[in-house]
């Protein structure tokens, strides 16, 4: 399995995540041993109810693990409270959600600099340009999300979680709402996104169309790691669901 | 249909609680103010029966004036007592005097709360049935210097039988000697005021009434009605000034006359009550209007599934109906016991109202749950019609806060009907109408709706405006505070509508109460001239109080005391019209007022002689010299205007000036209001007051004030009804701030994505709190502003239409306007401390990934 030389950016050692008790109880990760290398694109792959979504939350601090750690870098996360863990989130992760990832009452820019701007962080100007061209939106900077295509809201979603240059960035099904052209739009920037600034980016998808925009595929099963795929396609990745799904 | 209505309000308890208690609180008000009026009422009325108890019949003059100051009634010779003790089937029948005196203890203190309390009275002893008081310890009074009180003074000034005490009345102070303390049935006294009885001699002696009489109580013996009795007195008297009623019709005049004082109170009130449930009304309207927007996916899948318009307004008007019914109910609850509470409150303050069972009648419970439901019906009526147009396409589309759309026609509805508030408000106040109030009244109401409907329009400009700094020093927080504050006009500015009326009102009377002061110092600098004035502590009443002549005398022979006068205030008809007159000392009181004279001689004005202004002449037209027809209470007569002067009631004066002589000769009771003294050139001011100070001891009623003294006390005055009021209206700027509370509430369900979007990507818990914490600023803010800009035009109209009242001019206070703004400030953040800590405590998770 360690193929990988590169230093993790994020890693969840023994993380299992129990929903309910007794007859009700549902293992949505169970015991899960899983890294993220740096600079490396990784999908999470799974049919509905494999845990590829909770892994990402549980990662992403935003869900607490039952048992086992979780670390962003050298950070253990179980340990830190609400406050510190919003901090992390702030300024160490990047997020892009499948719907809503944008506030309606802010133009395209405020929403991209919003991170930075919680944090009382000043942008580069530099850096900013350079995001700000990769995301291709030109004279629409100024609009509000209303005002922006579906694939154009999703790419300012990723550059808002580039602009911060975060250790990583969760993308949970980036593309889920999106028709095949804007998906391979942000996909693109995505994938230019690591090859470029070798951004780290870990995505939870369900289309192996997407999967092979990654460097490496995890698939997950019943919350546990049930195989892995280096430089996927999307034949690849599809033979593998196959033989997975049964 | 039924069904779905019921899920909704159980659905959302919370949420319907909220705005309930807009209802509650406005319909406490309400009961509670018609509990405690109603009861208020059934007891005096009682009091008054069993005052009247023994008396079949009354004598009295049948010469009256019914001034600003109340009844006036002449009085009736003693001559007549024995003709009506003569007449066949009298059992009994006394002369009756009713004055003041108040009592002082040993320490030299007024007895009671002489400067707001309830009245000190005096009256005379009478035997037998025709005395509504029982004897608890020693004798009724039966010689001079013998006093008889009231187990409540006796209480309060800690006096039993043999006591010395002092008694002040239009006499000089005298001493004398407790002679029994009587009950009034169980209470301690009547309705908590000062009684004090003499025997008949001293009585007239006290109030200055020798030989007379204010009337003649008549109880018939067994057998005879007082139908009869009233027939049989008025066939034996010839004086064609006195006339003879029937004991009931006595008590119902006493009834009716005190029920008209406690309509003004309770109507006070009661209006009070509406405004509070009137910015409960924008509260419900927000509510509903919010609910309605975020039910729009169910709504349409009812219509999809078949439900038609009418069923979808009957649904959402139900649903308020049912919300308004409970909540009247509950308002009603609260009310009742709060009028308990309210008479608990005035027991405190010395108003002791005796015991009687609580009156809740039935029209307490018709109004109070019929306005409480109709406020809200009403409310929910327009919300209603918007979830019937909702289309049942809309029901696949997702949920979101409408656009704003036709802000043209809404613009010119809004300044329509602005514009017809101000025109009524304007006619009320200068137009010379019947009902000005009334004018006055819709003309407000129509205002605020008329800038209410404005609101979102104006709403995202002014909160820009408003909002501007936030950005600067709050970061993206202020940021969002300010977009989420400007996202919903509509909403926001119906918010905000609900704090505008309070504030409006609140800033209104704040402005007003601010012209009224200026007003008095204005007068007080031009027309004052004496260096002291004695007045009565705390203002006192202004029926039946005031000083004894003896005062005047005492301070006019202090040395170096160069001029001094009595200040009386008097009710008259003058020329048929009901008139406010100042009675004092012409040579001296051109000395002690500079009034201005003009023409004619102040100074020689006699006891039928008037000086009048000069703006009252030329408005009635009439000429030096002339004679108009002038009612007293002891009588008609005819005055000869002497005298012209400048400063008149503009000035906060009075139009019209007689001299003490003419007081004296046309009024009963004899009392001074006031006492100036002007202090001799070759006098030290000091030495003087201290010298009048000394005889002030004996009159504990009474204080020296030198002229910025006496601004102050008046202003103080004014100040202290300016707290009542502000006390009043307090409630409305809580309900207000509750549907503040309730909007930021709604709209936090609503964001839930939004919010757990912004936790997610960074924002902390504290930065989440600051920023709805400073929308609700942003809200309160709007609401104040515009509630400001209404206040200013109100106090400027109103200040301007009473120019002729005595107003001098208008001012706003900057100072205390900008307490109200940041006060505002304040009650929004209060206001968002719930909402923020529900919208803090969001779980991220849930919220990003709820649908």
């Amino acid at each position: 399995m360690n193929t990988v030389t590169k230093t993790s950016a994020a890693r969840a050692v023994a993380a299992s995540k129990i929903y309910g008790s007794g007859d009700a109880e549902v293992r949505a990760l169970d015991s899960i041993n899983v890294e993220f290398a740096s600079g490396m694109f990784t999908a999470i792959m799974g049919p509905s109810g494999s845990g590829k979504s909770t892994l990402l939350h549980v990662l992403a601090g935003l869900d607490p693990v039952t048992s086992g750690e979780v670390f962003i870098g050298e950070i253990e996360l179980s340990t830190l409270k609400d406050k510190e863990l919003t901090l992390v989130r702030r300024d160490r992760l990047g997020f892009v959600f499948q719907s809503f990832n944008l506030i309606p009452t802010l133009n395209a820019l405020e929403n991209m600099t919003l991170p930075l701007s919680l944090g009382g962080r000043k942008v580069d100007p530099a850096w900013q340009d350079e995001v700000v061209k990769a995301v291709g939106l030109g004279d629409r900077l100024g609009h509000r999300p209303n005002e922006l295509s579906g694939g154009q809201q999703q790419r300012v979603a990723v550059a808002r979680a580039l602009l911060s240059k975060p250790e990583i960035v969760f993308a949970d099904e980036p593309t889920g709402n999106l028709d095949s052209r804007s998906s391979s739009e942000v996909l693109s920037f995505m994938r230019a996104a690591v090859d470029n600034f070798g951004q780290t980016i870990v995505m939870v998808t369900h289309d192996a169309g997407a999967a092979a925009y990654a460097d490496r595929v995890v698939f997950l099963a019943d919350g546990r790691i049930e195989a892995e795929l280096m430089n996927p396609t999307s034949a690849t990745v599809l033979d593998r669901m196959k033989q997975l799904g049964g | 249909m039924w069904i779905v209505t019921l899920k909704g309000l159980l659905g959302h308890k919370l949420r319907f609680m909220l705005t309930g208690l807009a209802v509650v609180l406005g319909v406490a008000f309400m009961a509670g103010t018609l509990v405690l009026t109603d009861t208020i009422q059934v007891i005096f009325d009682d009091l008054v029966a069993s005052v009247n108890d023994g008396t079949d019949a009354f004598v009295r003059s049948n010469e009256v004036v019914d001034s600003a100051f109340g009844e006036e009634r002449n009085r009736v010779s003693a001559a007549l007592l024995p003709q009506v003790r003569a007449v066949q089937g009298v059992a009994q029948a006394e002369g009756d005097l009713q004055f003041y005196a108040q009592v002082v203890d040993a320490k030299g203190e007024a007895i009671g709360n002489p400067g707001r309390g309830a009245a000190s009275f005096g009256f005379i002893w009478n035997p037998g049935r025709l005395n509504a008081y029982r004897l608890v310890a020693g004798n009724s009074p039966s010689a001079a210097g013998e006093v008889v009180i009231d187990r409540g003074t006796a209480k309060k000034g800690n006096l039993r039988v043999g006591s010395k005490v002092k008694v002040l009345s239009q006499s000089a102070p005298q001493d004398f000697k407790v002679a029994g303390i009587v009950t009034f049935g169980e209470a301690d006294s009547p309705a908590g005021a000062s009684v004090s009885l003499f025997t008949s001699e001293e009585a007239q002696r006290l109030s200055g009434a020798l030989g007379q009489y204010d009337g003649i109580s008549v109880s018939a013996v067994d057998g005879v009605s007082q139908e009869q009795m009233v027939r049989r007195i008025d066939a034996a008297l010839s004086d064609p000034k006195v006339e003879v009623i029937s004991g009931a019709t006595l008590t119902k005049e006493n009834q009716d006359e005190f029920t008209q004082q406690l309509s003004f109170f309770s109507t006070a009130l009661l209006a009070f009550a509406l405004i509070s449930l009137f910015v409960g009304s924008f509260i419900i309207f927000n509510t509903f209007s919010i609910i309605v927007a975020q039910r729009t996916r169910e709504i349409g899948l009812m219509r999809a599934i078949g439900a038609s318009r009418s069923q979808i307004v009957k649904s959402v008007i139900a649903e308020a109906a049912l919300v308004g019914i409970l909540a009247s109910a509950v308002g009603l609850g609260i009310g009742i016991l709060l009028a308990a509470g309210l008479k608990a409150l005035l027991a405190g303050l010395g108003i002791d109202i005796p015991a009687g069972a609580t009156q809740v009648l039935p029209r307490t419970i018709i109004v109070c749950l019929g306005v409480g439901t109709f406020v809200t019906i009403a409310a929910s009526v327009l919300p209603s019609r918007k979830a019937s147009r909702v289309s049942p396409m809309q029901a696949l589309r997702s949920t979101g806060s409408d656009p704003m759309k036709q802000l043209g026609r809404r613009s010119t509805i809004g300044v329509v009907i602005t514009a017809v508030g101000v025109g009524s408000l304007l006619y009320g106040l200068f137009g010379n109408v019947e009902n000005p109030t009334l004018f006055v009244g819709i003309g407000a109401l129509v205002v605020f709706l008329g800038v209410a409907a404005l609101g979102p329009v104006i709403a995202r400009p002014v909160s820009r405006v408003l909002a501007a700094p936030l950005p600067k020093l709050k970061g993206m927080v202020g940021v969002l505070a300010r977009e989420n504050a400007v996202r919903n006009p509509r909403r926001t500015a119906s918010t905000a509508a609900a704090l505008m009326i309070g504030v409006a009102l609140v800033g209104f009377i704040t402005i007003f109460a601010a012209s009224i002061k200026n007003s008095i110092a204005t007068a007080v600098d031009s027309a004052f001239t004496a260096d002291f004035v004695v007045a009565a502590k705390g203002g006192g009443p202004p029926v039946l109080s005031g000083f004894s002549p003896d005062l005047a005398q005492k301070i006019k022979e202090v040395p170096g005391v160069g001029a001094s006068s009595g200040l009386r205030f008097a009710g008259a008809e003058l020329q048929g019209k009901g008139v406010f007159i100042i009675a004092s000392d012409p040579a001296t009181s051109t000395e002690l007022f500079d009034v201005q004279p003009e023409s004619g001689d102040f100074k020689q004005l006699g006891i039928d002689d008037v000086a009048v202004s000069s703006d009252r002449m030329k408005k009635e037209g009439w000429v030096l010299g002339q004679r108009i027809s002038a009612k007293f209470p002891k009588g008609a007569s005819t005055l000869k205007i002497t005298a012209v002067f400048g400063l008149g009631q503009q000035a906060g004066l009075s139009d019209y000036f007689i001299s003490l002589a003419g007081y004296d000769a046309h009024y009963t009771q004899q009392l001074d209001s006031q006492v100036y003294a002007k202090v001799a050139d070759d006098a030290n001011p000091r030495v003087v007051g201290r010298e009048i100070q000394k005889i002030l001891k004996e009159y504990p009623t009474a204080e020296l004030l030198d002229q910025e003294q006496f601004k102050a006390t008046r202003s103080g005055q004014v100040d202290q009804i300016l707290n009542l009021i502000y006390a009043l209206l307090a409630l409305a700027v809580v309900i207000a701030l509750i549907g503040i509370a309730n909007t930021l509430g709604l709209s936090i369900v609503e964001r839930t994505n939004e919010l757990g979007l912004l936790r997610a990507v960074g924002m902390t818990r504290r930065q989440l709190r600051s920023a709805i914490r400073w929308e609700s600023v942003i809200i309160a803010l709007l609401g104040t502003a515009l509630g400001l800009v209404i206040a200013v035009f109100f106090g400027w109209a109103l200040v301007t239409a009473l120019r002729d009242q005595g107003l001098s001019g208008f001012v706003a206070p900057i100072d205390r306007l900008a307490v109200i703004v940041v006060l505002a400030g304040f009650a929004g953040v209060i206001a968002a401390i719930l909402p923020a800590r529900r919208a803090a405590r969001l779980n991220v998770l849930d919220a990003i990934s709820q649908e």
